[in-house]
């Protein structure tokens, strides 16, 4: 008995090793560990701060589209998925700098970027304007900003469009914004639900699930249609994840994915656009 | 692998308007925070030294809760908390408050520490001479107690010229703040924060003299034979 329960094992054994060296064999690691801050693994730098695309859940994982995204472009390349948590403000140096492999946080893609990174635009996104249930202050239009005190994340383009909207304001002769900037949209949100402001500017996917929570309501949106992007500093790691990018436009995970959200997709294949 | 480093673009940040603007409101914070502290941290430590056991418990109880959170997590709820008891405070109030009332409990044990630490023969001495207990304090304890206190103070003032940048996350802006949302610009990070670490250093250096003067001042009784 004793004996046929070691067979057992051993057989057991056998297979789970066979099963490994099968997996192992299908994939096939493509990207030089050279070109990896991490040897095996890709190390990815996201801001949770951004429910439904990136946040982190009650049991403290990292959940959202761009999380999961992230994960299924380190499984194609046969790479670990590791996922750094930080402040927007810190991306693009801890990038330059070699802290991680990859921006995946939902980064805009512009030129002055693109001079900087590889970048892979993937999904269209444009801009809200939180408000309080209700829209007490009636706020319909950019317009109707000037004189009220609106939140935002440093750092990102939402920053740097609030005060495009400032400027066109005073351009105007209207009341500049107060225009107040926070570490992270939690705290944004935060302030305008302590009515400390009166309005957030976010993304509209950040927008909408806060309006689905029922706490406040999206008096624009659609302003400023933007890519989001994927950005690498590695051009070896980014020819590799293009690669990974538009096999999943072709089998559909991609398209699923972004319907899952309700997101504007990618209708070309995805181009390496920078550096 | 070459050093990454714009001698042109630290050059223009080390006089930029909006970087000064910004060591200026950390600098009057701090002022503004030190002072406020003292004024209630004497009052704590003297309610503390209390002989009546609800007024030194109470004050055991403030020191314990602001000692004991984080400054950050005070200034959120003192920011986004109270307006939903209907305290509505700005920004910039928001941060004194927070600011005062945690400086405030650390200030309060110096305090204390200081008039512990006058010899219990100068009190006795007073009352032989028949001062009532305000004379006491004002004339004998609180001016030999203050040469106690001064050195720990100097530390207070040096911490809380940097604490002040967590007033940050209730988008204050002070020098920090200053500091990042300049860094957005050309991305300079090295440059800006290392133009940042010399303001601080600066007006730190400078407190360093302002306190041993003050310390020499009150010493200077001690100092004849």
């Amino acid at each position: 008995m004793k004996k046929f329960n070691l067979k057992l094992l051993y057989l057991i054994s056998i297979q789970l090793f066979v099963g490994y060296s099968v997996m192992a064999a299908t994939c096939k690691q493509t990207v030089p560990d050279s070109a990896l801050v991490k040897k095996g693994t890709l190390v990815m730098s996201t801001n949770p701060t951004l429910p439904p695309l990136q946040f982190v859940d009650s049991t403290g994982k990292l959940k959202g589209m761009r999380i999961t995204l992230g994960k299924e472009v380190a499984k194609r390349l046969c790479l670990k998925p590791e996922y750094i948590s930080i402040e927007f403000s810190a991306m693009i140096p801890g990038l330059q700098a070699g802290r991680w492999d990859l921006i995946n946080t939902g980064i805009f893609w512009n030129t002055k970027r693109a001079a900087m990174m590889n970048m892979i635009p993937y999904e269209s996104a444009a801009i809200s304007i939180s408000v309080k249930k209700g829209n007490p202050l009636g706020i319909s239009k950019q317009e109707d900003l000037a004189g009220k005190a609106v939140g935002v994340e440093i750092g990102g383009l939402e920053e740097k469009k609030l005060k495009e909207i400032d400027k066109n304001l005073r351009a105007k002769g209207l009341t500049p914004i107060n225009i107040r900037v926070f570490d992270n949209f939690a705290l944004a949100y935060q302030a305008l639900r302590a009515g400390q402001t009166d309005a957030s500017v976010a993304i509209d996917a950040t927008a909408a699930e806060y309006v689905k929570r029922g706490e406040f309501d999206r008096a624009i949106s659609g302003m400023f249609p933007m890519p989001v992007a994927l950005a690498m500093k590695n051009d070896i790691l980014a020819k590799t994840v293009l690669e990974a990018m538009n096999d999943m436009m072709e089998d559909g995970f991609y398209q699923e994915l972004m319907d899952e959200y309700g997101l504007l997709p990618n209708s070309s294949p995805f181009i390496i656009r920078g550096s | 692998m070459g050093i990454k480093w714009d001698w042109s673009g630290f050059y223009e940040y080390l006089f930029n308007g909006f970087l000064l603007q910004g060591a200026v409101t950390t600098l009057w914070l701090t002022i503004a925070s030190i002072l406020g502290g003292l004024v209630m941290g004497c009052l704590i430590a003297m309610l503390r030294l209390a002989p009546v056991y609800w007024l030194s418990s109470f004050a055991k109880g403030y020191i314990w809760i602001f000692r004991g959170t984080p400054l950050l997590v005070q200034l959120i709820i003192i920011y986004t908390g109270l307006p939903q008891l209907g305290i509505k405070l700005s920004v910039v109030e928001s941060a004194l408050t927070g600011l005062i009332l945690n400086e405030a409990a650390y200030l309060a044990e110096i305090i204390r520490g200081g008039i512990l630490g006058v010899s219990t023969g100068q009190t006795y001495a007073g009352r032989a001479l028949g001062l009532n207990s305000f004379q006491l304090m004002v004339y004998i304890v609180f001016p030999q107690a203050t040469r106690i206190i001064i050195p720990a103070l100097g530390n207070s003032v040096n911490g809380l010229l940097k604490t002040t940048s967590i007033t940050s996350v209730i988008s204050m802006e002070e020098l920090l703040r200053s500091t990042q949302l300049l860094i957005q610009e050309k991305f300079l990070v090295l440059e800006l924060f290392t133009v940042a670490a010399m303001y601080y250093l600066l007006m730190t250096s400078i407190w360093d003299m302002a306190q041993r003067r003050i310390e020499a001042k009150f010493s200077k009784p001690y100092n004849k034979v």
